[in-house]
């Protein structure tokens, strides 16, 4: 059965932290696959940038996944891949309210994802019972060789 | 403090004892406890100071009484300076708790051991202080026992009495041979060998000490005031499981007349058989990749053996308890290290040979670790997960002694791999159930002193 993470991060206004946040909706499924792949957990991610009622600018950051198994004991995974990790900080570091603690470790990144999560296991609709494990086992990646006459 | 490997390691007498060595004593008793306000928890924690046992040798002079002192995340907000900042500093799901919501994604008690119905722990029920005490003698044990609960009555604190229907303690009960467990086995075997060699090795001490990084496990909080006060501290996942033993005894029974027959054994050996495949050791604790036909006297405490070489689950199947709670060089596809935890339980209630005895029986468990989400949990969900780690095909099945039957995806399947074919139990039964659980730092002597002050 998977479980919801649902992160909503108000971000600062400034210049920079506006084109970060556009950088981080730019590159993240690049930063993010080696990691998330690795994981064998994560069904599907996707970051949205939720603008601003006047249209212009951001004014958050919303990290949708869906997951297989309990979250926080996994986090470390992410915290330890340097690329996941990089995403993470680079999101926390654009926030409006500052994190306490800071993300520097382990504990400040587990603290950031759950104080902005906005999701509970409950809220989660799943079509199928089936881990990405399990699915991943039943529909084996074929390795493609090139084709000769 | 000293250098070990070059390592600036803490004083062993700023350490609380049960952290770096399994205590002896014959008796013991867990003490679970809500404060009223600050100067009552001072004043309490100030009375049993002196009683707390560090880490230190006693050398010749065994305390013939002492105590440890673990403190929740309230706990820790109502007796200390701690403010609402510093508190946020503390990991989440110590902050939270066990019942809550984050925790029981691994921990996944429901049914039977609903948070709502246990003891002590859950929102009705909020734990602050749970005091461990040891004696060497009954009359000891009384009197330490009855120190700590004048100073709780003094200080305007409320007890917890957790067993039968709210009137007892949880007291050990001294069974023979010691460090066995009511379902017969022999517990207590494996325990990390605690060091100071590699701290990406998961039973370095700075994975389970706070103040130490970088580790495996990053113990926490190392930040901020919060991180001062938990330095030198370990968390304790304090959890109270009650074995239904007739259940087990019954269940033992009953299947051993079918699979004497497909292994072509007599019941007795069938009995014994199922018991050691559920665990992964015979009763007399051999484990069965060392000895898989018999337990043999010489392999008992043997902890030099692996599961590399067993993909079948042959020798020992893979949903048996001690595989799944360790599973050494297996295959995982799980990342990262396997988390180790040190643990310093013991059982209460009476053996079921003790017919008069009506009470409960199970397990006080004391489930030490740096960091309750990466080891300690990581495992819980583990235990509770269908197939947790899928390299193997025919890896069916939860844990197969302590896991939860009543989780909504579970499989309650049990399969054997032997060489005339599979056994495969059906239905396994709730064997057992949670009463309790509190997550408490085993704070440093030099904090608890602070809190006295």
């Amino acid at each position: 059965m998977a479980n919801p993470l649902t992160l909503y991060v108000p971000i600062k206004q400034d210049a920079i932290s506006q084109a970060g946040a556009q950088l981080a909706y730019e590159t993240f499924v690049k930063s993010v696959k080696t990691g998330l792949d690795a994981s064998g957990i994560v069904h599907y991610a996707r970051l949205a940038l939720i603008p601003n009622a006047s249209g212009q600018g951001t004014y958050a950051i919303l990290l949708i996944t869906a997951f297989d198994g309990p979250m926080n004991p996994y986090l470390s995974f992410f915290w330890t891949n340097p690329n996941t990790q990089k995403a993470f900080a680079g999101i926390a570091q654009v926030a409006l309210n500052p994190p306490v603690p800071p993300v520097t470790d382990l504990t400040g990144f587990e603290n950031f994802i759950n104080e902005n999560n906005l999701s509970q296991p409950a809220d989660l609709y799943q079509a199928y019972p089936q881990t990405v494990k399990e699915i991943e086992a039943a529909f084996p990646h074929k390795t493609v060789l090139p084709k000769h006459k | 403090m000293s250098t070990i490997n070059d390592v600036t390691v803490p004083d062993k007498s700023n350490i609380q004892g049960m952290i770096l060595r399994g205590f002896t004593h014959p008796y013991s008793c867990h003490m679970v406890f809500k404060f009223k306000d600050q100067p009552g928890a001072k004043s309490f924690i100030k009375a049993i100071f002196p009683y707390v046992q560090s880490a230190e040798s006693w050398g010749d002079e065994k305390p013939d009484l002492m105590l440890n002192i673990g403190l929740t995340c309230s706990g820790i907000a109502m007796v200390s300076n701690l403010n609402a900042t510093d508190m946020k500093y503390f990991p989440w799901t110590f902050q939270k708790g066990p019942a809550s919501g984050g925790s029981q994604q691994s921990l996944n008690d429901c049914g039977p051991s609903d948070p709502s119905k246990w003891a002590f722990g859950n929102t009705t029920q909020q734990v602050d202080c749970v005091v461990h005490t040891y004696a060497m003698s009954p009359q000891m044990l009384k009197q330490l026992v009855s120190i700590v609960s004048n100073a709780a009555t003094a200080g305007g604190l409320t007890e917890y009495l957790p067993l039968d229907e709210g009137t007892k303690r949880l007291e050990e009960y001294a069974l023979i041979p010691r460090n066995s467990i009511h379902f017969g086995y022999l517990d207590g075997i494996d325990q990390p060998k605690l060091g100071w060699t590699n701290p990406m090795d998961p039973s370095d001490l700075r994975n389970f000490l706070i103040g130490y990084p970088p580790s495996a496990f990053s113990p926490g909080p190392t930040l901020g005031d919060a991180g001062t006060f938990a330095k030198d501290g370990c968390y304790n996942a304090f959890r109270i499981l009650l074995q239904d033993v007739e259940l087990f005894d019954n269940f033992l029974s009953t299947n051993a007349e079918n699979i004497a027959k497909t292994i072509g054994q007599t019941p007795k050996y069938a009995k014994e058989w199922l018991a050691a495949k559920l665990n992964g050791r015979w009763i007399n604790g051999s484990p069965l990749e060392l000895s898989p036909d018999e337990p043999d006297p010489k392999t008992s405490h043997s902890t030099k053996f692996g599961y590399a070489g067993d993909t079948s689950g042959m020798k020992c199947p893979f949903a048996a308890h001690s595989r799944v709670a360790n599973p050494r060089d297996e295959k995982l596809s799980e990342q990262g290290p396997v988390p180790r935890l040190i643990r310093r339980g013991m059982a209460y209630g009476a053996p079921p040979l003790i017919n008069s005895y009506k009470g409960e029986r199970g397990l006080i468990g004391l489930f030490l670790c740096g960091s309750l989400p990466t080891q300690f949990e990581l495992l819980y969900s583990w235990i509770n997960t269908t197939n947790f780690s899928a390299v193997f095909p025919s890896q069916n099945g939860q844990d197969a002694l302590i896991a939860n039957r009543s989780m909504e995806t579970a499989d309650t399947s049990f399969t054997i791999p032997t060489d005339k074919g599979p056994v495969v139990i059906k239905d396994m039964p709730q064997f057992v159930v949670t009463r309790g659980t509190a997550y408490c730092l085993l704070p440093s002597l030099s904090t608890l002193k602070s809190l006295a002050e």
